[in-house]
């Protein structure tokens, strides 16, 4: 039978509004947090991690089924290092883009980062080609939005500007600059996603071509990602007890009323 | 004993003072992942800091060829990352020779090796310009930083788990990253960056 292939839409909800990659499962933090103090390098990190994240997933879905993962693994790197690498010195030396050294540094660095190799693993060699690019531009999608959000804020807040332009505030938190005030961001940010997502999943169980949640196919040799897909469960069961809990609330006041 | 007291300041540099883990996000998303799991501490440490030691050396080493030296900072990266990539192959190569139970070493291996912290180790040495001794000992650290990381932060998830205080919206991830911050917030403290001026 073949296999339903769900919508951008459906995937989108699912893999970058409520399965957040940075926000619910944790991964991909190291750029986002060091390298999102400004909207340009929030822009050039979005943009670098998305194109790896795409490439990769396409050419493990097409070509890496059958490499052992040891070595599926270590070619994720190489084909980050391929894509990141020429990036950089394209950017060096061929703009008038002046990256400081942190973000030179950590645009390489994006080739190691956990949201590759997790959504290669968990996705692009278990699918097919179309469902493995969705996936990718999804969570791309869901990723480049909170790093947009979080660079934003930081530069505003943290140093009075915006895109380098001066806004002249009345005073700045510079704490926000610095990588803890981007994890304090983060959890009012994941704080704000956790109180939205119940009416985000019962606005998609009631579309009508919906189609029905198909269980995550269990693969027992998957020990290399098995702690990220348990946090993945944990942080399900989390969303459904905030369901319950926001029912027995509403239930609780309508019985007072 | 001078060498002695270097080696000690860039251990304790590399460990409170540059915290890879919380003063930069380096290795956060593993370490997040793995602090529920004390019990594979001492395994990753050890691995982390090999694999920290032995690319960070090998890198250093490499740096010094004048040839390579003198490429762009992109090609220096990708160099650097390719010596990660083949340090990781041959420590798989090496744990599927090894007796079978040892192979459940494996499963951690992706994660010890190929992560921003290990893959960052060559570039702090090379921009802190440490003597091959220096990089050894700063190698070694990365692994007791990110330990250290795990245990703080496995720690404070057990805590914020059992507290029944805090409101629905912000159990789970929302406290568990106003958590990690405030620690950031106290490595910061070792830098003497001052926050109000």
């Amino acid at each position: 039978m073949k296999e339903q292939t769900p919508s951008f839409r459906d995937l989108y909800l699912k893999s970058a509004v409520l399965s957040n990659p940075v926000l619910v499962q944790m991964v991909g933090l190291c750029p986002a947090v060091a390298a999102t103090a400004s909207v340009r390098c929030a822009v050039l990190i979005s943009a670098a991690l998305s194109l790896d994240l795409i490439v990769t997933c396409v050419l493990a879905s097409v070509l890496m089924k059958r490499i052992p993962r040891a070595v599926r693994v270590a070619l994720y790197l190489g084909i980050g290092l391929a894509l990141l690498c020429p990036l950089l010195y394209f950017i060096e030396t061929r703009t008038l883009m002046n990256l400081g050294q942190g973000t030179k540094v950590y645009l390489p660095l994006l080739a190691v980062n956990a949201v590759t190799a997790l959504h290669c693993e968990k996705v692009a060699v278990k699918k097919p080609v179309r469902m493995a690019f969705l996936d990718a531009a999804a969570v791309s999608l869901g990723a480049s939005i909170i790093f947009l959000i979080v660079g934003t804020l930081r530069e505003v807040l943290g140093s009075g500007a915006f895109a380098g332009i001066d806004l002249d505030l009345p005073f700045t938190l510079k704490g926000l600059s610095l990588p803890f005030g981007c994890f304090i961001l983060f959890g009012f940010l994941a704080a704000g996603l956790q109180a939205i997502s119940p009416y985000l999943r019962q606005a998609q169980e009631e579309e009508p071509d919906a189609p029905a949640a198909q269980p995550q196919e269990a693969d027992p040799q998957d020990d290399l990602w098995s702690d990220i897909l348990e946090a993945e469960a944990a942080s399900s069961e989390r969303l459904a007890a905030l369901d319950e809990f926001t029912e027995r609330l509403i239930g609780g006041e309508e019985d007072a009323q | 004993m001078k060498m002695i007291s270097t080696l000690l300041i860039t251990v304790l540099y590399t460990v409170f003072v540059q915290n890879l883990v919380m003063s930069a996000g380096l290795g956060m998303s593993e370490a997040i992942r793995l602090a529920a799991k004390p019990e594979k501490f001492r395994s990753l440490a050890i691995m982390i800091s090999a694999f920290s030691v032995i690319t960070g050396t090998i890198c250093g080493a490499l740096s010094r060829i004048p040839a390579i030296a003198t490429l762009p900072f992109a090609g220096r990266a990708a160099v650097y990352g390719g010596v990660l990539a083949a340090v990781y192959l041959i420590a798989a190569l090496l744990l599927g020779l090894l007796k079978p139970q040892d192979r459940r070493l494996r499963g951690t291996l992706g994660i010890a090796a190929l992560n921003t912290l290990v893959y960052a180790v060559p570039f702090l040495n090379e921009f802190a310009a440490y003597s091959f001794a220096e990089s050894f000992f700063s190698g070694l650290a990365a692994g007791a930083a990110f330990v250290l990381a795990a245990a703080v932060i496995g720690r404070g998830a057990k805590l914020l788990a059992s507290n029944s205080n805090i409101p629905a919206i912000f159990r789970g991830s929302p406290a568990l990253f106003l958590y990690v911050g405030l620690v950031s917030l106290g490595f910061l403290g070792f830098s003497g960056t001052a926050l109000f001026q």
